[in-house]
């Protein structure tokens, strides 16, 4: 093991730490495969996602706890995979029963199961991962799903915030309109300072760390 | 919207009510003592010092180029196809808001937080033109229901409990709602998603607008943002323009402290950047229809103040009312009008006029706590006496604060009304400490603490006979005595000159020193509290002193912060001003630090003895280990919960405020009373007499002194 190496486990140590003390669930999976597979996994072990709003095309299936209607088919939707990988994972969840999107998703806007993101890079400090949103699709996949899969390559995670300045001054410049910066799942603490997760956006972050 | 209170009589009915909602009170308590603990730990892991000064520093610059900021943020984001928008005052910014609205055809519109909103107060106008408004964020979202202001800026709801909240969310959804939290914010998860999907306008704040490229920052937790700023196909962004930020790098640095100072987090769950209108499928274009609001509303003006710019320096976190001991007790909704904290007091007369701040600024303590948490390191303190002063001279003194401005213009009078007060007060002492005999009546509010008696001989009556020989002194040092151990605790002084006089150190005592000032400046009087600065500066300039020590925690605070302050337009003392704060150096820094006193200096009692931190020593000098180390040299030191909470005293405020005072006395005397100590030592006269007046009205046995007399009591020989 070169110092190098021992640095950057450091680093995916301090960020595994960050991220979970703010809820988040961090993955390392072995290759991309097990990754794909993780979010089918994830699909099929929750409990259907709750209809929030009308959506006249929806089959739903028994209230769920907050006594909305849920999916009877469940929903993914992964916008940013490349071909080969949306066409893998989409197989895989048609063989359980799951629709699999790329696009179309402010038809689902009344929830859907996991929406899937990749991360631009990660912030140690605060377990942070930047994700990609400029086209529409993929931000809202990381927003209306009850859970939250960000894809993140250990290499890209970075030690604070001031040491990701030029990367997304970069972003920015490139004309990226929308960047977000993601510690955790939605949370609040408005009501009688209480610690809250999921409130109106995901009720589960997980991070997938990817070797390179 | 509350009501800003007209007079103080008014103001002090309004606080009444507060204090007796035990809900609030018990919420607040709780959640000051857990904040204390969390912002530490989540400070560890970077400089804090640093990095607050570094955002000073980068906010004071990027309120001086605030005109060309705008110029190159509305350039940028031009092109960016972003419609940018100037408004000068409040209603502008909220015409322009409206228009927008009417000419995009906007039924609805969903909002998430933004304080600007508030201070401009959108939705009633919005709710003119008939447009459906509903906020998002959880709590501003229970607030509006309830049609009330925020009681935070951070945490809106906070004075509100579940079953309040349990309430609201059944008349609003028509079923009836579980009073357990977790369901309560599903509620609004459920409830809130659809009005997102048919808003057709989003309205939401921005914590920094970034010139250099056009961007709008914005830091959230719950998701809302995202959604408003997302799903309509208008988004309207309303910032003051004290939010523009020349670089990325600024708002970076700034986010290492604004989570971490507002909720004790890290980051906060979002932090978006939106840099342009982007994809909007909403729109028949699909493309976003994006406007940003700069809103001036005074800001201007301010940024051309010398002094007050530094407000820009705000990020917004609430922490200044997170740590302020009144907010704890009140809570938001008396302590501010929209802006809340130490921050809203002074905000409040900028932007709502100096007839809703009148009475309102009058209740800080000054115990200077949230100018030690402060993101920007604003001096919130110092700029609220200043707006007392700036409001005494807008509407006239009050006669009270008038009178004594008057009187302590010259020493000679104030002296002599002092000894007066002496004979005068014979027979209500029955020759104690105490005036005991003060019928309850008169008393008033006061009952709460005994009022001390003026001595029968103040110190410098007592000097000549006291002075100490000291043949060959190691080092020269001068007496500030303040007022109150002049001619209440005499004894506090005598104590100090027997330790010093023991250690080789000549003591003087120039006598044409006076009040330091300060109540003066808490009461607003500028021009005396000068004066009386002058006076004292003069008098010490003649002699060639190491040092001048003071007992007084707030009259050195005051002496070595404010001096150089309050005598910059007279050239003519300046210089000594800035000499004599110099040499102005606290009791025991003193002791400890200069002559390195400690065990080998005195026997130890084996007392058990706790601390009172003054909030002028452990945050108004920066001393904490001094008196506590000279403590356990001298007796067993037992630490006291709370040490460093203000005991209510606050000088004038006491007795501007009296059920503020006696509820924070209170508090104190409780945690004293729990380490089982038999004697409380501090390092002020001020908060000996708030702290003796309490005990001896409670009978709690325990001796308060000063701590130069645990230490010339215990002193080796």
């Amino acid at each position: 093991m070169s110092p190098g190496d021992s640095v950057k486990t450091t680093v995916v140590d301090t960020f595994r730490a960050k991220a979970e003390a703010v809820n988040a669930i961090v993955q390392e999976v072995p290759s991309k495969a097990a990754a794909l597979q993780y979010i089918v996994d994830v699909c099929a072990s929750k409990s259907p996602a709750e209809i929030l709003a009308d959506e006249p095309d929806a089959e739903q299936g028994p209230p769920g706890p907050n006594n909305m209607p849920t999916r009877v088919k469940r929903i993914v939707a992964a916008p940013e995979l490349d071909d080969a990988d949306f066409a893998t994972l989409s197989a895989a969840c048609e063989a359980k029963g799951f629709i699999c999107l790329r696009n179309g998703l402010r038809k689902h806007l009344a929830g859907i199961d996991v929406g899937v993101s990749t991360g631009i890079l990660g912030v140690a400090a605060s377990g942070t991962c930047m994700v990609n949103c400029d086209k529409e699709d993929v931000r809202l996949a990381g927003m209306i799903c009850e859970i939250h899969v960000v894809f993140l390559r250990k290499s890209t995670i970075h030690p604070d915030l001031p040491s990701i300045a030029s990367q997304l001054r970069q972003r920015i410049g490139e004309g990226v309109t929308y960047t977000t910066l993601i510690s955790g799942p939605s949370r609040t603490a408005d009501i009688e300072r209480v610690a809250a997760v999921g409130v109106h956006g995901p009720l589960e972050l997980h991070v997938i760390l990817l070797e390179d | 919207m509350h009501e800003a209170p007209n007079s103080l009589s008014d103001y002090r009915k309004q606080i009444d009510s507060a204090l007796q909602d035990d809900f609030l009170r018990r919420t607040l308590d709780t959640f000051a003592v857990a904040y204390r603990a969390n912002r530490e730990t989540i400070f560890k892991e970077v400089d804090e010092r640093a990095l607050i000064n570094q955002i000073a520093e980068s906010r004071d610059k990027a309120c001086q180029r605030m005109e060309e900021l705008f110029i190159q943020f509305r350039e940028k984001a031009e092109k960016l196809g972003v419609k940018v928008h100037r408004a000068a005052t409040a209603d502008e910014a909220n015409e322009i808001i409206a228009r927008i609205a009417r000419e995009n055809n906007v039924k609805r519109v969903v909002k998430s937080k933004s304080m600007t909103a508030e201070e401009t107060q959108l939705n009633e106008r919005l709710l003119k033109d008939n447009l459906i408004v509903d906020e998002t964020d959880l709590g501003e979202w229970i607030i509006q229901l309830r049609h009330e202001g925020p009681s935070h800026m951070v945490m809106p709801a906070i004075h509100l409990s579940r079953y309040q909240v349990a309430d609201d969310f059944t008349k609003v959804t028509g079923t009836k709602q579980d009073t357990d939290i977790q369901k309560l914010v599903k509620v609004a998860r459920v409830q809130l998603r659809r009005k997102f999907i048919a808003g057709d306008m989003g309205v939401s704040g921005c914590n920094f607008a970034i010139a250099e490229s056009g961007t709008c920052t914005i830091v959230t937790n719950e998701g809302n943002a995202r959604m408003v700023t997302t799903l309509p196909r208008v988004h309207v962004v309303i910032a003051g323009l004290d939010k523009l930020t020349p670089t990325l790098e600024e708002a970076l640095t700034a986010l290492l402290v604004l989570p971490r100072n507002a909720t004790g987090q890290r980051l906060t769950t979002y932090v978006s950047f939106i840099h342009g209108a982007g994809e909007c499928q909403a729109s028949p274009n699909g493309k976003k229809t994006l406007h940003i609001v700069f809103v001036d509303n005074g800001r201007t003006e301010i940024a051309r103040d010398p002094l007050f710019s530094q407000v820009f320096r705000c990020v917004r976190c609430g922490a200044c009312a997170n740590v302020c001991p009144v907010f704890r007790l009140v809570g938001g909704h008396k302590m501010g009008y929209i802006y809340i904290g130490a921050i809203g007091l002074i905000l409040t007369y900028f932007f709502h006029g100096k007839d809703i701040a009148k009475v309102l600024c009058q209740n800080c303590v000054g115990c200077e706590a949230c100018k030690n948490v402060c993101a920007g390191g604003i001096d919130l303190p110092r700029l609220i006496r200043e707006i007392r002063s700036r409001l005494n001279d807008e509407l006239g003194n009050d006669t009270q604060a008038a009178l004594l401005g008057s009187v302590m213009k010259s020493r000679k009078l104030f002296h002599s009304l002092l000894k007066f007060a002496k004979y005068a007060q014979k027979p209500f002492t029955g020759g104690t400490q105490f005036q005991r005999h003060l019928p309850a009546i008169f008393l008033g509010k006061h009952g709460f603490k005994a009022l001390p008696a003026i001595a029968s001989e103040s110190f410098r009556d007592r000097w000549e006979s006291i002075k100490p020989i000291v043949p060959n002194p190691t080092q020269t040092v001068a007496i500030f005595s303040g007022c109150a151990q002049d001619f209440v605790y005499p004894e506090e002084l005598e104590a100090c000159v027997k330790v010093l006089g023991a250690n080789n150190v000549a003591v003087e005592f120039p006598f044409d020193q006076t009040c330091c000032g300060l109540p003066l400046e808490m009461m607003g009087q500028r021009k005396t509290s000068q004066d009386v600065a002058e006076q004292n500066v003069r008098a010490f300039a003649a002699g060639k002193y190491d040092a001048i020590i003071t007992l007084c925690a707030s009259c050195a605070s005051h002496l070595k912060h404010n001096y150089p302050n309050l005598l910059e337009g007279r050239p003519q003392v300046l210089a000594a001003a800035k000499a004599f704060a110099e040499k102005v150096t606290d009791f025991s820094s003193y002791v400890h630090d200069v002559l390195k006193l400690g065990p080998d200096n005195f026997r130890n009692s084996g007392e058990k003895v706790t601390y009172h931190a003054s909030c002028h020593l452990c945050r108004g000098l920066g001393v904490k280990e001094a008196p506590r180390a000279l403590i356990a040299s001298a007796a067993t030191y037992v630490p006291c919960e709370e040490e460093e909470v203000c005991c209510g005293f606050g000088g004038t405020y006491s007795a501007k405020f009296p059920e503020i005072s006696a509820q924070l006395l209170e508090k104190k005397l409780l945690n004293v009373s729990a380490t089982g100590a038999s004697r409380l030592v501090v390092d002020c006269p001020g908060c000996v007499m708030q702290l003796k007046g309490g005990v001896e009205k409670q009978k709690l046995g325990v001796k308060v002194t000063h701590i130069s007399e645990l230490l010339a009591e215990n002193l080796k020989r």
